[in-house]
């Protein structure tokens, strides 16, 4: 079987949860150069994959399984199963901006984020508007330099807010990382899913 | 003056030896299927959207490519055969001698996010058995299904379950949004099943409850055929070809009860037999079938109808692959 695993901020947590559940996952680390790994004392492949990218590999059965954030998968329109959802490593997607205050009723704002789709349906539950843009990296910067009035993105000490004069206005979701299983993978390989999932619900390292 | 090459988003065209394969399959496809008495039907590219209305999902509405024309009307183009050939059938059923074996190919236009592998134009080939009461047409029909798709297919895995299985089940939860869960059992999230009963917790990591009866006793009586039926069909077929299995979180949002959809816009028009297949590890389905008896009922008509469409290009790609 090929794992995928992400090179961002849910690797850490997803290796010690895999690892606790009995997976070696020798050699893996955030510092690899290796995008390819076999391990066969694991009897696994593992792919190092870009949080983005990673539903889709695993949507096309080139990876049968994989850890992705819920806002990747919220934000992207994916087939996959998701049989678990990690303890650690949670953060959450708000709404922020330079003071505490939501905007008003009725207004109409320039939201900026990296999940517009996501975005999108928030901002459809609000009794304000807005032109929601997307942009790339460093969101913070939208609402800092005035490019938008507000931004949408990941937070998760809250430091960097806290280091550039913003605040967290609302909470849009809590997220999580997510195992994520390919559908036909499931059929072929389910009983060594479910071990796996009843192993990482056995330590109590997933919800 | 240098004229581009690029086509739209989710549009392809086949040259040279994708052309001939292509048509070799069909070739063959349409050779068994006459064999079997199947005829074929020709349907427009263009329909008015009015009939679609109360037909289709409204997922399916958001998808297809409507436009006003010339003259006022609101047109479609075509994004799914079997509705077409149903609202055609149905104002002149009573002339029609029964059983009708129907059998169509040709390009489908949809809507689709711009993924790898999501196209907005697409050639189907399918077919419909109407007026064939009982179990037997869903045996022809999937027998059928299985010896198309194995003429080029390898590693075909047909997954097999039944619109309502899990009506009870969803019902007896005790939960808010029973369309979420139903959602969630279908995505495999073993948190919510488990928090809503042992028996959904069974379905998501098994595809079915180890008792049946915990479905109710319609639908483990149902569940038992559905389980003959893939055992006998999986006899006629090469198991490193073709593998079947009954696995009813695969089809855990297609509700028969009007209590858990009601909004009806929501609810596809399977209501007995649902069956999809996957080639290799793609999780997008190459075919997909059932019966629909329910899209006639909402034409004011009473009849059994089963049928099946495949997906050629994503076939002979994977197959090819």
């Amino acid at each position: 079987m090929r794992l995928a695993l992400p090179k961002g901020r849910n690797l850490e947590p997803a290796l010690a949860a895999f690892r606790a559940a009995g997976l070696g996952l020798r050699g893996v680390h955030a510092n690899s150069r290796h995008l390819r790994q076999t391990l066969e004392e694991d009897d696994l492949e593992v792919l190092m994959l870009k949080d983005w990218d990673l539903p889709l590999y695993v949507e096309h059965g080139i990876a049968d399984f994989g850890v992705v954030g819920s806002d990747v998968l919220g934000e992207t329109d994916g087939d996959l199963l998701i049989p678990a959802r990690f303890r650690e490593g949670g953060c959450r997607l708000s709404l922020i901006g330079p003071s505490d205050a939501p905007p008003a009723a009725g207004s109409q704002i320039r939201l900026a984020t990296k999940y517009p789709n996501l975005a999108k349906r928030f901002v459809a539950t609000r009794p304000w508007g807005a032109e929601i843009f997307k942009l790339s990296g460093s969101v913070e910067l939208g609402p800092l330099l005035e490019l938008s009035e507000m931004a949408i993105d990941i937070v998760q000490t809250g430091q960097t807010l806290r280091d550039n004069g913003l605040v967290e206005i609302e909470v849009v979701e809590q997220v999580n990382a997510c195992l994520v299983v390919n559908r036909a993978s499931y059929q072929r390989h389910r009983r060594r899913i479910n071990d796996l999932v009843r192993e990482l619900e056995r330590k109590e390292l997933v919800l | 003056m240098r004229i581009s090459a690029a086509l739209p988003a989710g549009v392809t065209a086949l040259l040279f030896d994708q052309v001939k394969r292509r048509r070799r399959f069909e070739g063959r496809a349409v050779e068994i299927l006459e064999e079997r008495g199947f005829s074929e039907a020709i349907l427009p590219i263009l329909d008015y959207f009015e009939p679609y209305q109360a037909l289709v999902t409204r997922q399916l509405r958001d998808e297809l490519y409507r436009f006003v024309d010339r003259d006022g009307e609101l047109l479609v183009l075509r994004g799914d055969f079997t509705p077409m050939l149903a609202r055609l059938l149905a104002p002149c059923l009573e002339s029609l001698e029964l059983p009708l074996r129907l059998f169509y190919r040709g390009d489908l236009v949809r809507y689709q996010e711009e993924r790898p592998g999501r196209l907005r134009e697409y050639y189907e080939i399918g077919a419909e058995l109407l007026g064939v009461a009982g179990q037997e047409p869903e045996e022809e029909v999937l027998d059928l299904f299985l010896r198309i798709l194995s003429l080029e297919g390898e590693e075909i895995r047909v997954i097999l379950g039944f619109a309502g299985a899990l009506d009870g089940l969803l019902l007896a939860a005790d939960v808010d949004d029973r369309s979420e869960l139903a959602r969630a059992v279908a995505r495999r999230e073993r948190r919510v099943a488990s928090a809503a009963s042992t028996a959904l917790l069974e379905v998501v990591e098994e595809g079915v409850p180890v008792r049946a009866n915990d479905l109710g006793s319609l639908s483990a009586t149902r569940l038992e055929a559905l389980q003959d039926l893939c055992a006998r069909l999986q006899t006629r077929f090469d198991p490193q070809k073709v593998t079947l299995a009954v696995d009813l979180a695969e089809f855990a949002e297609d509700f028969v009860d009007g209590d858990l959809v009601r909004d009806a816009e929501r609810r596809s028009y399977y209501d007995g037999l649902v069956f999809r297949a996957y080639l290799g590890g793609s999780a997008q389905s190459i075919g997909r079938g059932g019966r629909y008896d329910r899209l006639f009922r909402r034409l004011g008509c009473d009849l059994s109808a089963v049928g099946f469409s495949i997906s050629v290009d994503p076939m002979l790609r994977g197959a090819g692959s």
